[in-house]
């Protein structure tokens, strides 16, 4: 590790420290570190799409071929995003809208289309399934709980009619099956929230204070 | 109040404390719990031992250092078999916050690993781009339109690989390592429209969720959290003696290790949780007495 990895290191392992101090309570050395993640995480983001979008696809292409019939169609995409910013400028904000209405624009006629035929559709398809499960009694199984689970799940989140009688018995099995659901998440959501401890840990025990040592000389 | 009824006002800094050794004793003394492979983990290592030398596979990072800890032993188990099994890879970054960061330390990470490979041949290293959806509708169709030159500035004609795949359709599969939605879009947007086999490493958090597209067929595996990771390392490790030495190294951080970790913490909690219902049920029968 150089001296200036070792550095970076320690700057990490400490703020890691700000951090983490937060579980013993609320204080400004965590506040100092929360804000300035938050800083950073900004300025890298602005800094990144600069220089792998910007520049690479935008910027580069007009400065080496200039204005032609292939590049066109990149300077109307800079001035529509440019033009976002007279948004700053009361008397032509209106400007501004001209450039969202082309960005809702795309990007609903490109989510429609993917929604219903990369989601809805096969989504609705896989539940549709042979309840005989093919002659194999576990898939059988299987296929039964889907088509309850869907069915019930369904009722509950169907607000027209009042659940009550048989409605209403299908609607708390349908709260059942939302509460597995939900024990499966908080079960995935655990597991996740410590693989980022072991991280952080692993972090502080291998890289800052077994890198110092292995930079003092000490135990290799 | 009885003794069981007083866990129930404890002082939560206590169960962070424990939780905290459950943590760093597992580090610093690894235990080694034995790590059983699922079928959806390896239906992603079969895919990949399904393809030859002249394949590519296509490698999203779509997350950043922030779930590093849970993305980067999936992504370096999957370099690390690709190159050992002599499959191309073309990688790239869509996550804004870090992602080029994660790809580019993993990438030098691997590489290292293996001197005989070759940049522009073997692998290639894309960077990152913005633009979310329509940028991973563009590069389907043609890297170039998405990326015109690579993370160092080379344009993609100069790169060998380049030139065998037009854009990721032709791949002949693509896995995105992923945090949050991207994973979802690659499934929903890049199989369903062009076809191509599909595979998600995914955050714990968002594993639920994706199990639905893998039930539905839109993903061919999936790698949920961090013990999807270990199996995959597993896998690796099993098939690939060449990558042993690096899994042994105690320096690296590795999913393996991870886990024995997960089942130390699992285990407080398990326990915090019956604790805390014993105690809430023994202070509600205290009350009503």
């Amino acid at each position: 590790m150089t001296g200036m990895e070792l550095f970076g290191t320690w700057i990490a392992a400490l703020l890691t420290l700000c951090l983490m101090s937060f579980l013993y309570k609320d204080n400004p050395l965590f506040r100092f570190a929360e804000a300035l993640f938050a800083g950073v995480s900004l300025g890298y983001y602005i800094g990144i799409t600069m220089d792998q979008t910007l520049r690479p696809n935008l910027f580069e292409p007009l400065r080496d071929s200039g204005l032609t019939l292939e590049t066109g169609h990149l300077l109307f995409a800079g001035l529509v995003g440019l033009n976002l910013y007279t948004r700053y400028v009361p008397k032509i904000a209106w400007f501004a809208r001209s450039s969202l209405a082309i960005y809702v624009g795309y990007y609903v006629g490109i989510n429609m289309v993917q929604k219903l035929q990369g989601e809805v559709l096969p989504q609705a398809a896989a539940t549709m399934v042979d309840l005989t499960g093919g002659g194999s009694p576990t898939d059988a199984l299987n296929a039964l709980v889907v088509f309850i689970g869907v069915l019930t799940v369904l009722i509950y989140f169907f607000f027209s009619v009042e659940h009550k009688g048989v409605f209403g018995k299908a609607s708390r099995v349908g709260i059942w099956f939302l509460m597995l659901g939900f024990g499966a998440a908080f079960g995935y959501t655990v597991m996740g929230r410590i693989s980022l401890l072991i991280g952080r840990i692993n972090f502080l025990v291998i890289q800052w204070i077994g890198g110092t040592l292995q930079a003092l000389g000490i135990g290799g | 109040m009885s003794n069981l009824a007083k866990l129930t006002s404890i002082d939560r800094r206590w169960i962070f404390l424990l939780i905290g050794l459950g943590t760093l004793i597992p580090v610093l003394l690894p235990i080694g719990f034995p790590v059983r492979v699922t079928a959806p983990v390896k239906q992603i290592y079969d895919k990949i031992e399904t393809l030859g030398p002249n394949d590519v596979v296509v490698l999203s990072y779509d997350y950043g250092p922030t779930t590093g800890a849970e993305n980067d032993p999936m992504t370096d188990a999957i370099l690390r078999h690709c190159f050992s099994h002599d499959v191309k890879v073309i990688a790239l970054a869509l996550y804004p916050l870090g992602g080029l960061t994660s790809l580019t330390a993993s990438i030098d990470r691997i590489t290292a690993e293996f001197p005989d490979l070759e940049y522009g041949v073997d692998y290639v290293n894309l960077g990152y781009k913005d633009g979310g959806q329509a940028t991973m509708k563009l590069l389907a169709e043609d890297f170039s339109g998405a990326f015109p030159n690579d993370t160092h500035g080379t344009p993609l004609s100069n790169l060998p690989l380049m030139q065998q795949v037009k854009g990721a359709r032709n791949a002949q599969f693509a896995i995105s390592v992923a945090t949050g939605i991207f994973g979802e879009w690659w499934a929903n947007l890049i199989n369903a429209q062009y076809g191509l086999p599909i595979a998600v490493g995914c955050t714990a958090v968002s594993a639920p969720k994706y199990y639905a597209y893998l039930e539905a067929g839109q993903m061919l595996g999936l790698i949920g959290g961090l013990k999807g990771a270990s199996e995959y390392e597993q896998l690796v490790k099993d098939n690939y003696p060449n990558t042993r030495e690096a899994y042994a190294n105690p320096m690296l951080q590795t999913a393996s290790k991870g886990m024995d970790v997960q089942t130390i913490d699992h285990l407080i909690i398990i326990a915090f949780i019956v604790i805390g219902n014993l105690a809430y049920f023994a202070d509600r029968r205290a009350k009503r007495a």
